[in-house]
């Protein structure tokens, strides 16, 4: 009984030493097409960070625009731009202070994510350069003694410092996801780091368009919720 | 495995992210500080004794104190601060002129003022200050309050 369990063993393994050389030999013929090819369309895609309307609505000293877009460029590559302008309020313990301003920012998405079929979504890990060009108005500040006796009083006179300008780079990470022929929605984290930004004289910029809140070692974060539609050329 | 360390990778970045922004731990609008020394041996500090000062109209920083150095409050909102020293029942009175120059710090921390081109006058009458510099004089200029490292001025009696 064992012995011929033995001789059935011994003749698998002599089947699959002769299998796998076999196709390891018969690699480079040609193997039969698979005659059905899932296409899937290639386009401009463009659409709108829903967020930001959103957090207009709810915070009235907050409002905002973003032009998401997108152009694929091979199977795995997207050119991807974002246009944006943007007002927020930075309330501080301290001080009080609106950045408002515009921002592009360009970059490339590639899709990690392998469809099934002719499906369109995508696990996509980003790079972006950004550029914003704002102003930064301090509303009212208070100078900070810590003192009750003689406290500081706040000091309500607006000053604007205009031209003010920042260069960042992002890396971000998302999903996006075709919910209906050509309409996508879009789920996306980044993580920013300033290359250079200018101050206004003798304060700080809190808030630069399209960077978010600007942290003291130069770094920001975001999030963005898009809906966007496919403009098909062709498909491939 | 490749996506995910790159997923982790972006995860530590964000919270490596989370900073002290939210906190004020930067030296904000510096103090006065002021040392007493002897006037008959210039080199050595000496306590007053019953000793209280307060801002003009202004409640009590200290009250009937034996102390060698004070901290006092310059006022942020006025070029100009009278202080009341009294030791025992007798009062001196001190007025504080200076500039002020209003610095950013940071976020949390907002703004503060130094102080610049600070002169302390201390009355004539003499009753137990008896002068401000070593060579026993009534008035001294600095040329700015920063920080609080070290004495701003100092007061023989």
């Amino acid at each position: 009984m064992s012995q011929q369990r033995i001789f059935k063993f011994f003749i698998k393994t002599c089947f699959l030493v002769v299998f796998v050389s076999a196709s390891a030999q018969q690699k480079n013929d040609s193997i039969p097409k698979d005659s059905i090819i899932y296409k899937t369309n290639y386009g401009l895609r463009l659409g709108l960070d829903i967020s930001k309307p959103i957090r207009s609505l709810l915070q009235d000293y907050n409002s905002g625009l973003e032009i998401v877009g997108d152009y694929r460029i091979s199977k795995k590559w997207y050119a991807a731009a974002e246009l944006g302008n943007e007002k927020f309020t930075s309330n501080e313990d301290f001080t009080n202070s609106t950045s408002k301003g515009s921002y592009i920012k360009i970059g490339l998405n590639y899709n990690s994510y392998n469809n099934w079929l002719d499906m369109n979504n995508e696990i996509f890990i980003g790079f972006r350069y950004g550029f914003a060009t704002f102003e930064q108005r301090l509303n009212s500040y208070q100078i900070n003694t810590s003192n009750p006796l003689l406290p500081a009083q706040f000091n309500t006179t607006p000053s604007t410092e205009n031209g003010l300008t920042a260069h960042w780079s992002e890396l971000l990470v998302g999903f996006r996801a075709e919910i209906y022929t050509n309409i996508f929605i879009s789920f996306s984290g980044s993580y920013k780091i300033m290359v250079s930004i200018t101050d206004p004289v003798n304060f700080k910029t809190h808030y630069a368009p399209g960077f978010n809140r600007v942290y003291t070692s130069n770094t920001g974060f975001g999030f963005n919720y898009t809906i966007s539609y496919l403009i098909p050329f062709r498909k491939k | 495995m490749k996506k995910y360390y790159l997923f982790l990778s972006l995860i530590a970045l964000l919270i490596s992210s989370c900073e002290k922004d939210d906190f004020c731990i930067e030296p904000i609008t510096p103090n006065m500080i002021v040392r007493f020394y002897n006037a008959t041996n210039i080199a050595e500090t000496k306590a007053v004794t019953d000793l209280t000062v307060n801002p003009n109209d202004l409640d009590s920083i200290y009250i009937n104190v034996s102390i060698d150095s004070i901290v006092i409050p310059l006022d942020v909102t006025s070029n100009q601060i009278i202080y009341n020293f009294s030791s025992g029942t007798n009062v001196d009175i001190l007025t504080i002129d200076y500039e002020i120059e209003e610095v950013f710090v940071s976020r949390s921390c907002g703004f503060k003022a130094i102080f610049n081109n600070v002169t302390v006058t201390s009355d004539v009458s003499n009753d137990w200050i008896i002068g401000l510099t070593e060579t026993l004089e009534n008035t001294i200029t600095i040329p700015t309050i920063d920080d609080e490292s070290a004495a701003h001025i100092q007061i023989f009696h």
